[in-house]
């Protein structure tokens, strides 16, 4: 049965009109998502068909000024995908998202393009990088952060200044594929730095899966 | 300085006044007059003769004298009033062949012109030094003691009133440089800020000059609005002077400030462009901010329905880039500056430029 295949997310946000917008963004996608559950606290994640839904789509400013990063902490650690989907373009926050084990981090000046590129990957245990992390990580001078190759950052920075991955392959002569892999393989350094988290073993194991990493290479 | 001069010149005056007065007035009695001890007096004449000559060779290069000279001329002349007045018998004092008094009174002039109260002192020293000598030969007639008198007053009233002339001078002098300096200082004043305006004036004509052409060949209709490339043209100028507005603007993070008039600019005229950035503001000197931004002007204004701008700043370096669609890029001109970077390439119908600032190592 095509229903039982297909892709369900939970939308946390404490502004009606986004949910709204989220939701017909995702139900008129290709693949299309059922939007299992909605609304402005994260419990509708946790009780009901929202609890089985295969995405999170979190909203880090919900009311408070504080961005909710132990609802996001409590979400990863019991396995959930989580697409953070944030207000704000703040650097170290879209790192410590990554760090706790979200799958992505988008802001909202992003579109439904990347949104529903993000809910697809992230529905099948994968990271994925918009444009505004890129330029995140490119800049990441922490202590902690891994070592990336030259090619691995020139790809951050430009995904980060033209968001076009087919422009990207054309400015340094490699596949919009070889892009991507590119950017899996940095997420991946980044998964195996820093606090455990299913999410990211999850993300590993995938990328083993994949072929994009040896066991021996963890 | 104002008063060296002053002083300088009446020193000129007083050494020559001092010769004249030596060989002019007292030569005479030196030689015709009967002294007790002649020797002692023809002494005294030349070691006075040696005090000013020695002078002479400050004062005629304008020099000041220098202070172990004042202390051991004023000693010597100080020695040479004794011995003259001791060389007299004590009836010929203040009389036609007491020629050392007056003559005294001019070399300590010469010597103390410029330490007044060191010269008032020693000539009273030397008044009281020469009226105790007189006196003490024992009390004159009225007649002697008045005619005595008159000499002493007469000769210290005249050196008296140099000093005066010589402060008053002294003062004025002073004033007037004063006044020209302030003078001086206010022609400067005026002069910088001329030259400042002159400096803005050119500075807002070079960056408005592409502006006033455009409006000027609008106004006369020799271009046409309809035109695509006057169209791009005015598209360039609104992005020039929106940043220039914004450039001057004080702000937390004027680069973000600057980029986002850019950003505007190209909006308003209806493209499309997502603008992002990464890291914390940097402090960027603000000609290499000029610098930095002058390139993203020109490519937004050449942008047709989307851009992308994107600034990446780290502690080492930052880097603006513009990746726009754009039909026609033949005509722009994009120049890498001295401290700023610019890279510049068409692909197919995008255009990506990317001004690239390295931080000096410190």
């Amino acid at each position: 049965m095509a229903q039982a295949t297909e892709l369900s997310a939970v939308i946390v946000d404490d502004h009606p009109a986004v949910r709204a917008g989220v939701a017909q963004w995702l139900v008129t996608g290709t693949p299309p998502i059922q939007v299992a559950a909605s609304g402005d606290d994260v419990r509708v994640a946790w009780a009901g068909a929202g609890a089985t839904a295969d995405v999170v789509i979190l909203d880090l400013h919900l009311g408070g000024p504080t961005p909710a990063m132990g609802e996001l902490h409590r979400l990863v650690q019991a396995g959930r995908r989580v697409v953070v989907y944030s207000m704000r373009a703040d650097d170290e926050i879209a790192l410590q998202c990554l760090e706790l084990g979200a799958l992505s981090y988008l802001t909202k000046a992003e579109g439904a393009e990347h949104l529903l590129e993000a809910s697809v990957t992230a529905a099948s245990g994968r990271a994925y990088t918009p444009p505004s992390l890129a330029g995140a990580l490119a800049g990441d001078r922490s202590a902690t952060r891994p070592a990336l190759s030259a090619r691995e950052t020139e790809v951050l920075v430009e995904w980060f200044q033209s968001e076009s991955k087919d422009f990207v392959g054309q400015r340094l002569g490699i596949s919009p594929r070889t892009v991507n892999t590119h950017l899996e393989h940095i997420r991946i350094k980044y998964a195996m730095i820093g606090r455990e988290a299913p999410t990211k073993a999850a993300l590993l194991a995938r990328a083993i899966q994949d072929g994009l990493v040896q066991v021996d290479d963890l | 300085m104002a008063g060296d001069h002053v002083y300088a010149t009446m020193r000129i005056i007083l050494v020559c006044a001092t010769g004249i007065l030596q060989f002019g007035l007292c030569l005479h009695p030196l030689l015709t007059q009967e002294y007790r001890q002649r020797w002692l007096a023809v002494a005294a004449f030349i070691a006075l003769a040696c005090v000013t000559a020695v002078c002479c060779g400050w004062v005629l290069r304008r020099r000041p004298l220098p202070v172990a000279l004042v202390v051991a001329g004023t000693a010597v002349v100080l020695a040479v009033s004794f011995c003259a007045s001791a060389a007299l018998a004590p009836d010929q004092r203040f009389q036609a062949s007491d020629w050392s008094f007056g003559l005294v009174g001019w070399h300590l002039l010469l010597l103390l012109l410029d330490r007044v109260r060191t010269l008032i002192t020693v000539l009273t020293a030397h008044l009281v030094t020469s009226m105790g000598l007189f006196l003490s030969a024992g009390v004159p007639d009225r007649a002697t003691l008045g005619a005595a008198g008159a000499a002493a007053f007469g000769a210290v009233n005249v050196q008296l009133a140099v000093v005066v002339i010589t402060r008053v001078l002294h003062w004025q002098t002073h004033e007037a440089m004063a006044v020209a300096e302030e003078k001086d200082r206010l022609v400067t004043r005026v002069l910088t800020a001329q030259q400042w305006e002159q400096g803005q004036r050119s500075l807002f004509a070079d960056q408005l000059g592409s502006t006033l052409s455009l409006l000027a060949g609008l106004a006369d209709g020799e271009l046409d609005p309809r035109d695509s490339d006057t169209q791009r043209r005015c598209a360039l100028a609104a992005t020039q002077l929106r940043r220039l507005f914004a450039e001057n603007d004080d702000m937390p993070d004027p680069l973000v400030h600057e980029v986002t008039a850019c950003v505007d600019a190209a909006e308003r005229r209806g493209v499309e462009v997502s603008f992002a950035i990464s890291g914390a503001a940097v402090p960027v000197p603000s000609q290499v901010r000029h610098e930095l931004t002058g390139p993203v002007v020109t490519a937004l204004s050449a942008a047709r329905i989307r851009a992308r701008v994107s600034m990446l700043r780290t502690d080492e370096e930052v880097r603006i880039a513009v990746v726009a669609d754009a039909d026609d890029c033949a005509g722009l001109v994009i120049e890498s500056t001295g401290r700023v970077g610019v890279e510049y390439r068409v692909y197919g119908e995008f255009l990506r430029l990317e001004a690239r600032w390295r931080k000096q190592q410190s």
